[in-house]
Order: C-alpha cells, then sequence, then structure tokens
C-alpha cells in the first residue's frame, strides 16, 4: 500500500521504520509465517479488517483516477500496489483455508486451534467436516461392522482417537528472530542434547524444528520465512 | 492372506500419478467389504466358542483367543486401507476446486464415484459460501503478480464484444495475441481458452 503523506516529509530513518509496521508489512509478515507453519496460526483478526478497508479505499482511489484519466501511469502504479495487497490477502486466507481442509478433524477436536480460527474459517471447518464425515460415512463406515464405524478410532477398543491426521510438527523451519533470545530447549536430536538451551541472536537465520520455537512464533518474537 | 485385497487397493492410489485421479475401483472395494463381513463372522464365531467353553475372554490366552485377535487386526487394518484409499481421493477431489474451479470436465467426473461427485458439490458449496461471506475470491491469484498486464494468446474462438474491467470492448479471436489485465485474463486462462505468453 502507498505510504501516507507525512511519511514523505517525515526523515529516512523514520521512514524505514514507519515502513516496516504499515499493515502491508505486517501482512506479509503474518502470510510468512502462515505459509511456512505447519499448523494453522492465530487469525490476524485486527489486521485482516484494516487491510480490507484499506483496499477498499484504495479501490476508490484507482476509480476516481482513472475516471479523470490524465495520468495513467499513476493509476497504473496503483493498481499494481492494489494488485500486490490484494494478492498477500488472498493468499493468507488461502492457506489457511487449504489447512483446514488438510487437518480439519483434528482442528475440530483441538480447543486450541479452533480458537484460531475466524468465524468464517469456524464455519467453514465445520461445514467441510459433516461433509467429508458423511461422505466417508456413505463410502465405507456404513459398510462396516458396527464396532468399526467411527471416523476417529480404528475401533471400539481403541482408548484415544487414532485415525485423525496431525500436521507434523518435528518439520524443519527457517527462521529469523527479532531480538536476542535464550533458553530455547530443543526437542530433537540426540538426547544429551537436548538438555543444552539454545540462543538466537537478532536477525541470524536459523534453521530448526518447528516444535521447538513454536511458542516464540506464536507469541510474535520469531518470524519464519 | 489376509489384507491383501486392501493393500492392493491402497498400492493402486499409491501407484498413480501424484495428484491425478483415476476411476474409482468399485469391484477391489466390495471385495474388501465382503472381506470385513467375513472377518467379523469368524470373530464372532471364534468368541462364541470361548463362550461357550465358560472361559473368561479378557484373560484366557488360548489359540482361539489369539484367532479372534488376529480378525480384529485385519478387520482394523481393512478399514484403515479403505479409509485411506477414500480419504486420499477426497483431497484430490478438493485441491481440483483449488486447480480447475467449481466444475469439472467431463472426463474427470466419469472417475469419481458418485458419492464422490456428491462431495465435490457439497465442498464447493462450503468454499463458495465462505467466499461470499469474507467477500474475497480466493480462485483468483494463485501466482504472485508482477505487472498488472500480461500478454496473452487466444486458444479459443471466444468472439468480440467481451467487456473488460477499464470498460473497453475487446475482440479475442482465435490465435490473436493481447496485452491484458491480468485480473481480466486469468478467468480464460483458467478455462484454458487463452495461454499466457511468457518473457
Amino acid at each position: 500500500m502507498a505510504s501516507s503523506s507525512g511519511a514523505e516529509e517525515a526523515s529516512l530513518d523514520d521512514y524505514a521504520s514507519l515502513i516496516a509496521t504499515t499493515d502491508v508489512e505486517l501482512l506479509k509478515r503474518a502470510w510468512r509465517n502462515e505459509k511456512a507453519a505447519p499448523e494453522i496460526l492465530r487469525y490476524e483478526y485486527r489486521l485482516i479488517s484494516r487491510v480490507k478497508e484499506q483496499i477498499q479505499l484504495m479501490e476508490e482511489t484507482v476509480e476516481e483516477k482513472s475516471s479523470v484519466g490524465n495520468d495513467p501511469l499513476s493509476v497504473s502504479l496503483y493498481q499494481m500496489d492494489l494488485d500486490r495487497t490484494q494478492f498477500l490477502l488472498r493468499s493468507y486466507l488461502r492457506i489457511r483455508i487449504q489447512k483446514i481442509e488438510k487437518y480439519m478433524f483434528h482442528i475440530l477436536k483441538t480447543e486450541e486451534l479452533w480458537s484460531r480460527l475466524s468465524k468464517d474459517e469456524k464455519d467453514f471447518a465445520s461445514a467441510c467436516t459433516s461433509d467429508l464425515n458423511q461422505h466417508l460415512e456413505v463410502t465405507v463406515l456404513s459398510k462396516l461392522p458396527e464396532n468399526y464405524q467411527s471416523v476417529l478410532k480404528q475401533s471400539i477398543t481403541s482408548e484415544e482417537d487414532d485415525m485423525v491426521p496431525e500436521p507434523q510438527l518435528d518439520t524443519f523451519v527457517l527462521c529469523r528472530s527479532k531480538e536476542y533470545l535464550t533458553g530455547i530447549q530443543l526437542e530433537d536430536g540426540p538426547a544429551d542434547d537436548r538438555s543444552k538451551l539454545f540462543e538466537m541472536e537478532p536477525g541470524v537465520l536459523h534453521f530448526i524444528c518447528y516444535r521447538s520455537i513454536k511458542a516464540l512464533v506464536e507469541s510474535g518474537k520469531i518470524d519464519l520465512l | 492372506m489376509y489384507g491383501k485385497t486392501a493393500c492392493q487397493l491402497v498400492k493402486e492410489f499409491a501407484s498413480g500419478d501424484k495428484g491425478q485421479l483415476v476411476s474409482f475401483n468399485s469391484d477391489l472395494f466390495q471385495q474388501v467389504v465382503a472381506e470385513c463381513s467375513q472377518h467379523l463372522l469368524e470373530l464372532q464365531s471364534l468368541i462364541r466358542k470361548m463362550e461357550e467353553e465358560r472361559l473368561d475372554i479378557q484373560t484366557v490366552r488360548n489359540a482361539d483367543y489369539y484367532g479372534a485377535l488376529i480378525h480384529h487386526l485385519t478387520l482394523v487394518r481393512n478399514k484403515r486401507c479403505l479409509m485411506a484409499y477414500v480419504y486420499n481421493r477426497a483431497e484430490i477431489i478438493r485441491n481440483l476446486l483449488w486447480k480447475i474451479g467449481h466444475v469439472l470436465p467431463q472426463e474427470i467426473e466419469e472417475k469419481l464415484s458418485h458419492a464422490e461427485g456428491e462431495y465435490f458439490k457439497k465442498h464447493s458449496a462450503a468454499l463458495k459460501y465462505y467466499m461470499s461471506k469474507v467477500m474475497v475470491d480466493l480462485t483468483v491469484d494463485m501466482i504472485p503478480p508482477k505487472d498488472p498486464y500480461i500478454k496473452v494468446r487466444v486458444l479459443d474462438d471466444i468472439g468480440d464484444g467481451i467487456l473488460l474491467s477499464d470498460d473497453k470492448t475487446a475482440n479475442f479471436a482465435c490465435h490473436s495475441m493481447h496485452l491484458l489485465k491480468r485480473t481480466d485474463a486469468e478467468q480464460f486462462i483458467s478455462r484454458g481458452q487463452m495461454e499466457e505468453l511468457s518473457g
């Protein structure tokens, strides 16, 4: 999104820090995190509603400018800016929807993940789950013996749900910290290495097991790439 | 060998091209379902035999117990295979929505079972409902935009008088080339009526 006119008057330093905290940069960050994380992250409710408002504003600006029609170059620049922001928004929502499609049973039964969805996503997830449930029911489960008809369990003798696909949290991700972090417990590797605590300098790239930094990604201290 | 048919079913799926569907193998599928019923019958008869001999099923570990256990495990394994087959096909079907759109071409639709066709329609409706709620169309803009305009070649005779978003009309005769707004061209490209010319 174009910078506000205030930013153009400010000094270069202020400008850089201002740019880094514009909603588009924040959206880009949220999008990158969502894209790289194996599980679904918290829905950026406020940010998304702000971005939507700004997109609408931009659309109005583009329309206004193109109807005047004396400055096609700036119109096309505005249009490009708008297209890019819209791509980010669409892609962000799309990645989330695809994660919901993939892990719907797991999300639906895990309180913590369920609370991370927006209201519309919750509606989608419920509809999605009941559709797939029904499909599996009609195609497979109704034809099996009574004790083997659960979607979540292999048979009634299973004590817990053992047929639910879950995201692989042990996968490796690229990440970068914004501040100096210490005391990160590694959750993979040989057992005697695990007691060692790991530290991160700001701005240094790390290739690390997602499970180890899960909490730090959720609290926004680490960005995924 | 127990569980072999189910294994064949899963193997058939796994050896297919990734993301491609083959016809739903209802023959093999029915065979596995029939096997399941057979296993249940044998499982029940073994349990009944133990009960008649007044043995405690919870504690006695004799040949009949282990026989019943094998039937149970085979049943569970068959169930997993059947579920994996249907579940993974459902996943491909959902991905078709993203790749092709809400209307499936004839040659793909033929490969779906009746229930799968129904599932596709329902899932498509759920997705459409979500998109109407958030007022964002998620099926366009699949690749990040570089330039608002792209060069395309028309592959099909789309005709003239197509209204573009800038209120101009264009004549898309077959094989003609155009410089279009990406958002205008995308719908034609996904329907296979245009191709993007790179570079």
